[in-house]
């Protein structure tokens, strides 16, 4: 089949998710899937993932298509220079099938902080997908791409994936580049992967690794193990960090939880009981570091250079400033922003900033004690505490969508590498597992997921 | 009741590479605007920042000349505001552990003789875009070709006691600088800027006074022209009886006057904290040590060799010493065997006017040591040799001596060639030779001022006066 | 600890956003939950300690000093709001007169 007959068929799965109503896409067009397409029909070799259509999260910059990040400060901004990702994932031979929504600048768990619309849940449209790379994991269980592109700062990959019932791999922080993504908070950020099985997921994530020269935050690193997955998992010790389990965790989740830890066991490995203590802290920390963070790196919207610019009454550069960033960043954005600047201000800068920074280095210590010399290979629990939310259930409180997070931002703090992927399903909705490996032990954790994945029906559902 | 002065500086120097500082851009000057731009330095959306090994190696260069401690392990640091010629609203600059700390810079103080004055850092960051305010009608114009530009900041102990002091330090600092190689230092250009701290108190007082900060120095001149008009004015506010509150000032260098900057007040609260798009700086001790000995000799050493080694008296050691290329040519005269005094004489004459004319040396090192050479063996006279020097300049001119030839100004000792020319002037002024012989004895001089200027200089001054006082006896 | 009114708007002009008095009091409130939130790391003995934690490699990577733009695929003017003789334009105004 060539890459023009995938393109076509790509098309098609994407007007149709369009017309249902699912919100998931900014931009894309025929023409640009089948410019994608001849352009991998031309290539000489076919790369490792020839034809793929492959959807980018709207913050990761490509030449072709507008990257709005899901704001209004960007509406219609088109990057002059491609992403590392995107050019690594085309000399892959992938198609860069469109863009995905997101919850505006990847701040968000439901996707519905998109300045462009929220984005639907694919088995219920009253529910969100998670977010904040909810267009991406919405596409790919819609069955529109087998694989997506999608970004972590604290859990945006993960989280969705487990809501809408699809693979979502964070790598080690520093195994992929973050050029050309655009920055939210730069020490967490991860390009990160979402597939309808974890071998897409692995395949996909096998190609963007790798050192780049135009990202210092990058590590030159062999690249990743064989993700095949085994034949058991005999000799495998899986660490349960009991802080993961609570008592209030949603029976569902729990009863598929057990079932799991049931199948990990048949498989030969041994499970025991493990404690990551810090991990309480992991949300509140990752609210502070990352705003702190964003405030800064989302300065550079300013409106002199770039995106759309409104000037206040006063007619001076300031009007310019707090009018196009006033009224061009959404709600939630300019919460974190307002936290991000007043924890890094005169005055408060030891109280919160240092203080979150101790706790990331003892969050960090507490799983490289579980995971490091005597300790365990692989991590289990939960990804989220429920299933996918309903809309507008979280929106009027902050911290209340800020604790969908809970059982994945401790990850990102800690730099590991880390997936989600489906275990069965509760009341008709999915319920993700989260495996957590040591740094740079994706391959590992990519095959002890794919012996998993055969061992585990992914749409049972668990009582 | 009289005053103390208390001066701080912070200098920043823009380093020598090709590239920014941390992207591949380059760092001509006078390009056409935004020409030199890439997502970096335009502070586009997704890119990064990677730091220029070249910028990193001048810097650390620039702080051992100045006796810094350059330190292991430095961090990049964000300084957050926002002005529309920083692209991405904050400046990678270096804050809490910057790149090195404690030198210092010893100068002939003006009115304090030999000082020291403290170094208190020198920082690596990168520097902002041109703002351009007179083209555009009610529009400021922004050209980010200098965005990203590598700088070293330097910043001084307040150990500076006058304006001209402050000056004195900056002329040395500039020196040092040039010497290490590390900067253009050319304030024309911009890749030299000062910013002066100043207070006053009363003298015997320990506290600091409030600080002010003056601005848009434009010139070393300048700077002590500022400095002195911001004393003036802080002695006249503190003796009428009021304070001085912290503030920014600027310098019109047409008025002479400083002038507070307006609606600056909140734009202290910079938030700096680490840069997490660059993991820490680390320099080898080894590497730094290789930095070190790869340092040039630096002004102070290279003034006292010129003494020690060439036996140059202080004053000349000091104006040959001033600047690198003059102190490197001087050296190569003398190594091409040039008499070392004679060497510094014509370098503090000839070589150094045309130098400062043209910013080259028209004459290689070592056919001025030729000619001093002639000088010094009697083939040619100094008077000669000053007219054979600006030959020397042209391609193909042949050796020195062929200039001295074909200009005919080798020098003449024949005696009976010499009898002529003294035979002829006796001739000519019959009433001095009376009064020579009356026992005017001073008027030989005279005899041989003649003699060597019919000769037009060829004649041997030394060959000259036995003929004569033969003549006269 | 809180954070009060004048904050909110000092914060704010800091981060060059501007806020609406009829919006002022709603984000106060949400703004102090999310600081009343983050205040449960004050639960952390002020005496641990940690080693320093970094994500990513432990030191930054040095590139050579080459002329080497990453290339842009339109120039400046395709993307500026306002753009004239190869120049960025801004409003010219307050403390910018000074300078």
């Amino acid at each position: 089949m060539t890459a023009a007959a995938v393109a076509k068929e790509a098309g098609t799965r994407l007007t149709k998710a369009g017309a249902a109503g699912l919100n998931a896409t900014l931009h894309w067009s025929q023409a640009l899937l089948d410019q994608e397409a001849a352009r991998v029909d031309a290539m000489p070799k076919l790369g490792p993932l020839a034809a793929m259509p492959i959807a980018i999260k709207d913050n990761i910059v490509t030449i072709e298509q507008p990257t709005t990040c899901g704001s209004r400060i960007l509406d219609g901004y088109i990057s002059p220079y491609n992403a590392t990702a995107v050019e690594r994932l085309r000399a892959a031979g992938a198609m860069i099938a469109c863009k995905a929504n997101m919850d505006e600048f990847a701040m968000g768990s439901s996707t519905e902080h998109s300045a462009f619309g929220r984005v639907k849940h694919p088995l219920d449209p009253s529910r969100v997908p998670g977010g904040s790379s909810g267009g991406s994991a919405a596409l790919v269980a819609a069955g529109v791409v087998p694989a997506a592109l999608g970004s972590e700062t604290g859990g945006s990959v993960r989280q969705p994936a487990s809501f809408c019932g699809v693979v979502g791999v964070k790598p080690t922080y520093g195994r992929v580049s973050r050029y050309g993504l655009v920055a939210f908070g730069s020490s967490l950020d991860c390009i990160s992967v979402f597939g309808r099985t974890v071998e897409y997921a692995a395949r996909v994530l096998s190609v963007l690794g790798g050192v780049d020269r135009l990202d210092a935050t990058t590590v030159d690193r062999p690249p990743m193990a064989d993700p095949t997955p085994l034949k058991d998992l005999a000799g495998l010790t899986v660490g349960l960090p009991r802080e993961y389990f609570p008592a209030d965790l949603h029976p569902g989740v729990r009863a598929a939880l057990d079932r799991v830890i049931a199948r990990v066991k048949e498989l030969g490995a041994t499970v025991r009981e493990v404690s990551l203590p810090n991990s309480a802290y992991a949300v509140p920390t990752y609210y502070i570091i990352a705003p702190a963070e964003a405030a800064a790196n989302l300065a550079r919207f300013d409106g002199v250079r770039y995106g759309p610019r409104r000037v206040g009454p006063e007619g001076d550069i300031r009007a310019l400033y707090r009018t196009t960033r006033g009224e061009g960043f959404g709600a939630e954005v300019r919460r974190r922003v307002l936290i991000g600047t007043y924890v890094l201000s005169a005055g408060y800068y030891d109280a919160y900033y240092r203080k979150a920074q101790l706790v990331r280095a003892l969050i960090a210590q507490d799983f490289e004690r579980a995971l490091g010399p005597g300790g365990v290979d692989l991590l289990l629990t939960p990804t989220t505490p429920t299933p996918a939310f309903k809309a507008g259930e979280k929106t009027a409180d902050p911290v209340s969508m800020y604790l969908a997070d809970i059982f994945v931002s401790a990850i990102n703090l800690a730099g590991l590498p880390a997936l989600s992927m489906p275990v069965g399903r509760t009341e008709g909705l999915p319920i993700g597992a989260q495996l957590i490996a040591p740094a740079f032990d994706e391959g590992r954790m990519l095959a002890v997921a794919g012996t998993l994945e055969r061992a585990i029906s992914a749409i049972e559902e668990v009582r | 009741m009289t005053w103390e002065t208390v001066i701080g500086l912070e200098v920043h120097v823009q380093l020598r590479t090709r590239s920014k500082m941390f992207c591949g851009c380059a760092t001509t000057f006078g390009d056409p605007p935004n020409s030199n731009v890439c997502p970096v330095c335009l502070g586009l959306p997704g890119a990064l920042p990677v730091p220029n090994a070249e910028a990193m190696r001048l810097a650390a260069r620039a702080a051992l000349a100045l006796g810094c401690t350059v330190h292991q392990r430095s961090i990049f640091a964000r300084k957050n505001y926002f002005y529309p010629d920083l692209p991405k609203g904050y400046q990678i600059s270096q804050f809490d552990e910057p790149l090195a700390t404690r030198g210092s810079v010893t100068f002939e103080s003006p009115e304090r003789g030999r000082i020291a004055v403290g170094i208190t850092r020198l920082h690596v960051e990168e520097d902002a875009g041109k703002l351009v305010h007179d083209r555009f009608p009610g529009r400021t114009a922004v050209d980010l070709n200098r965005a990203g530009t590598p700088l070293a900041e330097i910043v001084s102990e307040p150990d500076l006691r006058t304006p001209a002091e402050a000056r004195a330090y900056l002329t040395t600092l500039r020196q040092i600088l040039l010497y290490a190689g590390v900067s253009d230092c050319s304030m024309e250009q911009g890749s030299l800027r000062v910013d002066a701290n100043i207070s006053i108190r009363r003298v015997g007082e320990t506290l600091l006074g409030t600080k002010c900060e003056v601005k848009n120095l434009n010139s070393f001149a300048n700077v002590e022209r500022a400095l002195e008009a911001e004393r003036a004015r802080q002695i006249a506010l503190v003796e009428a009886g009021q304070r001085v509150t912290q503030v920014t000032l600027l310098f019109n260098a047409v008025a002479g006057q400083v002038k507070p900057l307006r609606s600056k007040e909140e734009s202290h609260d910079y938030r700096y904290f680490p840069d997490p798009d660059l993991p820490p700086l680390v320099l080898s001790p080894a590497w730094v040590e290789a930095q070190r000995r790869a340092l040039p000799e630096l002004p102070d050493a290279k003034r006292e060799r010129l003494i020690s080694a060439y036996g140059l008296p202080a004053y000349d050691a000091r104006v040959i010493a001033g600047e690198r290329a003059i102190v490197d040519y001087f050296e190569a005269v003398a190594a091409a065997g040039a008499d070392p005094k004679a060497a510094a004489h014509w370098v503090m004459g000839e070589v150094m006017t045309g130098y400062n004319e043209s910013g080259s040396f028209a004459v290689p090192p070592a056919r001025l040591a030729e000619l001093i050479g002639l000088v010094a063996q009697n083939v040619v006279s100094l008077q000669a040799a000053k007219r054979i020097y600006p030959e020397l300049a042209a391609d193909g001119a042949g050796s020195v001596r062929a200039v001295a030839d074909r200009l005919g100004l080798v020098q003449v000792s024949d005696e009976g060639a010499l009898a002529k020319w003294v035979d002829e002037v006796l001739t000519a002024h019959p009433a001095e030779v009376q009064r020579y012989k009356g026992g005017e004895g001073k008027l030989m001089g005279f005899f041989v001022g003649q003699v060597m200027k019919r000769s037009q200089g060829k004649a041997d001054p030394k060959g000259v006066q036995p003929v004569l006082a033969d003549k006269l006896r | 600890m809180s954070i009060g009114r004048d904050e909110v708007l000092h914060v704010a002009k800091l981060a060059e956003i501007g806020v609406d008095d009829h919006e002022l009091p709603k984000l106060v409130e949400q703004l102090n939950r999310i600081v009343d939130y983050v205040a449960q790391l004050d639960q952390i003995p002020s005496d641990a300690t940690a080693e320093p934690f970094l994500a990513g490699p432990a030191m930054t990577p040095l590139r050579e000093d080459e002329v080497r733009p990453v290339p842009l695929a339109r120039p400046p003017a395709a993307m500026a709001p306002e753009f004239a003789d190869g120049f960025f334009l801004v409003p010219r105004h307050g403390a910018m007169e000074d300078l």
